[in-house]
């Protein structure tokens, strides 16, 4: 039972001043094991912060980035699940599930995160899951304005993960969940 | 031998006039040195349950009980007991007729390595389990003598004495067998994570997860949850709250547990085994902290469950052995229902905390001690709670090897009032035995003292302890 946090596109201080405050009662330390932050924080106290509620941080770096040594993409196997995270930006076009699924097949990943539309995705094609937690701070896009904040919890158990969405709606929390797993460990077809 | 008159003078004028030392307290034969009086003492204790002595007339007799040599003196004291390697005996199920006879120990470590009073008392244990209704009275009387070791018997006289097994043999397989299948259902509901929980409930709804190889594309249903049932939930009610919230007690017992007599190998180490056990020991103490709320876990109920879950792990009958876990679940909540109040904090000032209990010690040391009593508690301002406070929470499991702890478990869990006034004379005991020393002591040699009590026969304690039954000073 391990839990993974995926979030991103905070945007703090350029767009938003703060996480909601719904969210940042949620999340307290000690309940997570780790963190898959998708990049554009901007600065190092947000940095900070993601570090106190887990040490087990990844960050790749978004074009607002202020610290410019995060890498591109990372990859890591949490239980028996392959993740890859990137940012997205350097996907064109932005969003497209056909280039991203390019991008999950050059990673060989199972479930790739990854950010940049700020909008919530969740999607399932040949080579795995693509999953974009969409903003945290509902900061507006270099597409949209209209953001509503969102993050993702991952419970990921032996061959079976259960994907909970946060968003914020008119002030409100609501959580959803997507439930999925893998048959065995697959290896990559390409 | 009448060295040590009475009135040693430390200078205490006072206490001279008013209680002296009891005259039974004044033979040598209570000094603290473990080896002269060792033989005498087993004498001494066969002697007691047959007639009360004097101890005046033991006295001569000491002189030529070393001399013959073999039999008793290397009759292994309790510390050289345990040194001894444990022979492979028979096991002794308690539903074969009544053996008189001990087999012959397959070393010859010495020649009777039982004494005959051990011998006596094996058999008349095995002769009053083998009855169909087990009389308690006469069970208790036996076992506050002792149980000998290495003959699989302190099992079930533990589980009768803890009142687990009924007395009546008729009910044994069935009341086992009940209480098992209980600790299982515990099992079961209090040591699944949250994780497990939501996926048995959405099993149990006819849910479908989406599968990653079906191939095709598309976005993956989301679904509602229901009742709040998020990992981040601060809601009460919720299972991830509250596993998160018991995250705490679990690493205590779980580090408890890891330090748990970092000694033997039965509970420390690599070993498969020693994984095992402390796995079951984890257990037991995590469905307890979540049966009981108001008092959850605190450390030291680990050194309680300690001496059960080892006895009844190696109990010769593997069927036994194999429900170690659950038995001791158990016993151990039998065995706390008596001291629960010392392990809650709140308590600790009232009438049943353990600040009351320790006085209680105080009170019987001074009815039968006066003269150590002042000089303990005035004179040299030695706090009973400095040293009293692990005697009485942990059943003073930490003060002997585990052998001897063993032993004087016998005796207090034979008491039929509760073990608690056992446990105070024994503490009392403790406390006279090294009486010279600690008069003669100051604050801080009596504290290290009393805070790393010596090796002492422990035959020897229980019948010092047996002796402040009931007696006023004298």
């Amino acid at each position: 039972m391990v839990l993974v946090l995926a979030i991103g596109d905070l945007h703090i201080p350029h767009r938003a001043p703060d996480l909601p405050a719904k969210f940042k009662s949620m999340l307290v330390p000690g309940k997570i094991q780790h963190i898959l932050c998708t990049g554009n924080l901007c600065i190092k106290e947000v940095h900070d912060y993601l570090k106190s509620l887990c040490p087990d941080l990844h960050i790749t770096r978004g074009e607002y980035d202020a610290d410019a040594r995060y890498p591109e993409n990372k990859t890591l196997t949490i239980g028996q699940f392959k993740l890859g995270l990137c940012h997205g930006h350097q996907i064109i076009p932005w969003g497209d599930l056909d280039s991203l699924a390019m991008l999950q097949r050059q990673l060989d990943v199972d479930i790739l995160v990854t950010g940049h539309t700020h909008q919530f995705k969740a999607y399932k094609h040949e080579a795995g899951v693509v999953i974009n937690p969409g903003s945290a701070t509902g900061a507006y896009s270099s597409i949209t304005y209209d953001v509503n904040p969102s993050f993702v919890l991952m419970d990921i158990d032996g061959l079976r993960v259960v994907v909970y969405v946060y968003e914020l709606i008119d002030g409100e929390v609501k959580v959803d969940k997507i439930d999925f797993k893998k048959t065995a460990n697959t290896q990559s077809a390409h | 031998m009448e060295d040590e008159a009475p009135g040693n003078g430390t200078g205490n004028a006072g206490a001279m006039g008013k209680k002296g030392v009891p005259e039974w307290l004044n033979s040598s034969l209570w000094a603290s040195s473990s080896s002269p009086p060792a033989s005498a003492s087993t004498t001494a204790a066969a002697c007691l349950f047959r007639s009360p002595p004097s101890p005046k007339p033991e006295a001569p007799k000491r002189a030529p009980i070393p001399e013959p040599g073999s039999p008793p003196s290397p009759k292994p004291e309790a510390p050289t007991r345990a040194s001894i390697p444990e022979p492979p005996r028979p096991p002794q199920p308690p539903s074969e007729a009544p053996r008189p006879s001990v087999e012959a120990p397959p070393d010859d470590r010495s020649p009777s390595r039982l004494s005959q009073e051990e011998v006596s008392r094996q058999s008349q244990l095995l002769a009053e389990l083998s009855k169909k209704v087990v009389n308690i009275g006469e069970l208790r009387r036996l076992a506050s003598q002792g149980i000998p070791d290495d003959t699989g018997i302190r099992s079930i006289v533990w589980k009768l004495l803890l009142g687990y097994l009924p007395y009546d043999r008729e009910f044994w397989m069935q009341e086992l067998a009940k209480k098992r299948s209980q600790y299982k259902a515990f099992k079961e509901e209090f040591l699944m994570n949250p994780s497990e929980m939501a996926r048995r409930l959405e099993e149990s709804a006819g849910h479908k997860n989406e599968e990653l190889e079906t191939g095709g594309r598309g976005f993956l249903m989301r679904s509602e949850i229901t009742h709040d049932e998020h990992p981040l939930s601060l809601g009460k009610t919720s299972v991830w709250n509250q596993f998160f919230q018991e995250t705490e007690t679990i690493e205590q017992i779980e580090r408890d547990v890891k330090r748990t007599h970092p000694d033997m190998q039965f509970f420390c180490g690599d070993s498969s085994l020693a994984k095992s056990n402390q796995e079951a020991l984890r257990h037991i103490l995590i469905i307890f902290a979540k049966l009981n709320p108001g008092i959850r876990y605190v450390q030291g109920m680990n050194e309680l469950l300690a001496p059960l879950f080892y006895v009844f792990r190696n109990d010769p009958d593997q069927n036994n052995a194999a429900y170690a876990e659950a038995d001791a679940f158990f016993c151990f909540v039998e065995l706390l229902s008596g001291f629960r109040d010392n392990f809650c904090q709140k308590l600790d000032n009232s009438v049943v905390g353990i600040r009351s209990t320790i006085s209680k010690l105080s009170e019987l040391l001074k009815k039968h001690d006066g003269e150590l009593w002042r000089h303990l508690e005035i004179t040299t301002k030695v706090n009973p709670q400095f040293y009293a406070f692990r005697w009485i929470t942990l059943l003073l499991t930490q003060e002997f090897n585990f052998v001897d702890s063993l032993h004087i478990w016998d005796a207090l869990l034979s008491d039929p009032d509760g073990p608690q006034d056992t446990l105070l004379r024994v503490c009392c005991a403790m406390l006279i035995l090294v009486r010279k020393r600690l008069l003669a002591g100051d604050f801080t040699s009596n504290l290290k003292l009393l805070q790393n009590y010596p090796q002492t026969n422990i035959d020897h304690l229980l019948y010092v302890a047996n002796k402040l039954r009931g007696s006023s000073a004298g």
